[in-house]
């Protein structure tokens, strides 16, 4: 545990230079508030640890086995990854950086703490899990309505792509990770599709079309498929997730779910 | 002799040892509550000690009444979330071009606007804002006087200023305006020759960015004719505390807090200002992001 937190800290102050390069208070008030969070999730991993080798006297990953310990690492790692109800800094940091370093927030920064969540999947709390995944789907699609920024608005759809993986853990955390690669795949083409037409709001992606028709066509459809529209690939993931959930006889969860990919697809077609 | 030369001697080295580390044993930080809590201090006079729980004013009603106001905000917020941005369908945020912000076509209008001259300091200026005739514009008018005040520490005087509100949502939260859209701030007025400074405050984070605004000059014509004023915002220029900064940066327009009016150009005696309406619009022609150049401090040579 102790190497996993170095790693999440050098993770957190390599990208923070990256971050605060613009120069604009902006940009320093966004990597301030991600520095916070990512600190305190830091600190919050590390008591864990220390406190399930305190009692159980293993500091293996896969091996916490101490209840408040599994929740409370749990909690960080959903703090780093900016799961609801602690996804609060993820769009105001995401508005303060240009679209690159957005890009590497939202995807290379999630491979490491998820790397964790996968190997603790095995120990953690169902309910913890359940109610992190139906809340993070619920606020992410209600969230990005009405988003006229878009990178608030990929990043109400990042919390709740998050949801979806999330919820699925318990079960089949291959799913997990399928969902995770798509959602990179996904999310890296519209944020350099969107710097390549470099606008950062709704009404410039409205005035693209007879510049970039090809582009356009192409966020059209990334946007879809992050909807999780078939035949796209974005549809795969959360299809195989509901008959997992299904399978597990947890229909009213599966509702729920489908029901928030209808609010996140609305403010996609938008 | 000359051991009563000697003692002073001595007497003279040590009197200057302590005198010399008397001064280094000061505190060599004087630490200013007010420069770090932000309590504003009226120059010339002491500090307000008032505990706050002195300064509560407990009404029943009031309660009752500003949760009602508070909820019902609420409940408006959530149902105009199914309407589209700020409550407005999102072809309209999409389509449009111009945006009519501030209008004073009733005295309700003047409710959002704040009046403040150097008399809070002490000195003479006085500023009224009233209702034009067949309540279609607004008067900002008054009388400047630059004489200081003589508290033994202001050296300047001289202002009156017309900011707006700061927009609240339900349960006072900050509510900021999203002019992301345009690019260009519209203002029609009808002034006296003065030149005022227009300034623009954003939402900020830090303590320190507390007193940031962005300003840029509005010289205006004296006469019978209405001027319509274009200010592109890549024109506005950072100052702190009424100091432009050496770092400078543009406005980023998602997050706008107040506009506001100063006048002190130092001349005294009675000002005019009439404003229709202050709007934003996108101008297509306008492609500059920001006038000025972003200097290195420090530059490597």
């Amino acid at each position: 545990w102790i190497l996993a937190w170095m790693g999440l800290e050098i993770n957190t102050m390599a990208i923070i230079p990256l971050m605060a390069q613009q120069h604009h208070p902006r940009a320093t008030e966004a990597t301030t508030k991600y520095f916070l969070t990512q600190a305190t999730a830091a600190a919050m991993i590390l008591f864990a640890s220390t406190m399930n080798a305190w009692t159980m006297g293993d500091w293996n990953i896969n091996q916490i086995s101490h209840p408040l310990a599994t929740t409370t690492v749990t909690l960080a790692l959903a703090l780093k990854i900016g799961l609801a109800p602690m996804h609060f800094w993820l769009p105001e940091v995401l508005q303060g950086l240009n679209l690159t370093t957005g890009l590497v927030l939202s995807t290379w920064q999630k491979l490491a703490p998820f790397a964790l969540i996968l190997q603790i999947s095995q120990n953690t709390n169902p309910a913890l899990l359940t109610t992190l995944g139906v809340m993070s789907a619920l606020v992410g699609g209600w969230g990005g309505l009405n988003q006229t920024q878009l990178r608030k608005l990929l990043a109400y759809s990042s919390i709740a792509h998050l949801g979806w993986m999330i919820i699925i853990l318990q079960f089949m955390p291959a799913l997990t990770l399928l969902n995770l690669t798509i959602y990179i795949t996904m999310t890296s083409t519209m944020f350099l599709s969107l710097k390549i037409m470099t606008s950062t709001k709704i009404n410039s992606l409205a005035l693209a079309w007879p510049k970039t028709p090809t582009l356009t066509t192409l966020i059209m459809l990334s946007l879809l498929s992050l909807g999780g529209l078939p035949p796209l690939t974005g549809f795969m993931p959360k299809w195989l997730i509901l008959q997992e959930l299904a399978k597990q006889d947890l229909p009213i969860t599966a509702t729920i779910m489908a029901m928030s990919a209808l609010l996140s697809l609305f403010f996609y077609l938008r | 002799m000359a051991l009563t030369s000697a003692r002073l001697l001595t007497r003279t080295v040590h009197e200057k040892w302590i005198c010399a580390h008397s001064l280094t044993l000061r505190p060599l930080v004087c630490i200013n509550k007010a420069a770090f809590y932000g309590e504003y201090r009226r120059p010339g006079q002491a500090q307000d000690r008032t505990p706050p729980w002195k300064k509560i004013r407990f009404s029943f009603a009031k309660g009752v009444q500003g949760i009602r106001k508070h909820f019902g905000l609420l409940k408006d917020e959530a149902m105009e979330r199914w309407v589209g941005p700020q409550g407005r369908p999102l072809i309209e945020h999409m389509l449009e071009q111009t945006r009519v912000q501030w209008e004073f076509r009733g005295p309700e209008s003047l409710e959002q606007w704040l009046v403040s001259t150097d008399r809070e300091i002490g000195g003479r200026s006085e500023a009224y804002l009233k209702l034009g005739r067949n309540d279609s514009a607004c008067m900002l008018y008054g009388t400047l006087c630059s004489t200081p005040p003589r508290d033994g520490e202001t050296c300047y005087s001289g202002y009156c200023t017309l900011r707006s509100r700061q927009l609240l949502s339900s349960f006072d939260r900050k509510k900021n305006i999203d002019w992301s859209s345009f690019n260009t701030l519209y203002i029609r007025l009808r002034g006296d020759g003065r030149p005022w400074m227009i300034n623009i405050a954003a939402e900020t984070y830090f303590s320190h960015q507390k007193d940031d605004l962005y300003n840029y000059f509005l010289y205006t014509r004296g006469g019978p004719y209405w001027q319509d004023v274009k200010i592109p915002f890549s024109k506005f220029f950072l100052s702190s505390r009424g100091r432009i900064q050496d770092n400078q940066h543009p406005l980023w327009l998602d997050k706008v807090s107040t506009i506001g009016f100063t006048l002190g150009d130092k001349a005294d005696g009675p000002f005019q200002l009439e404003i229709d309406f202050i709007a934003v619009c996108n101008d297509r022609a306008h492609t500059e992001e920001f006038a000025y150049e972003m200097y290195k401090r420090n530059p490597e040579v």
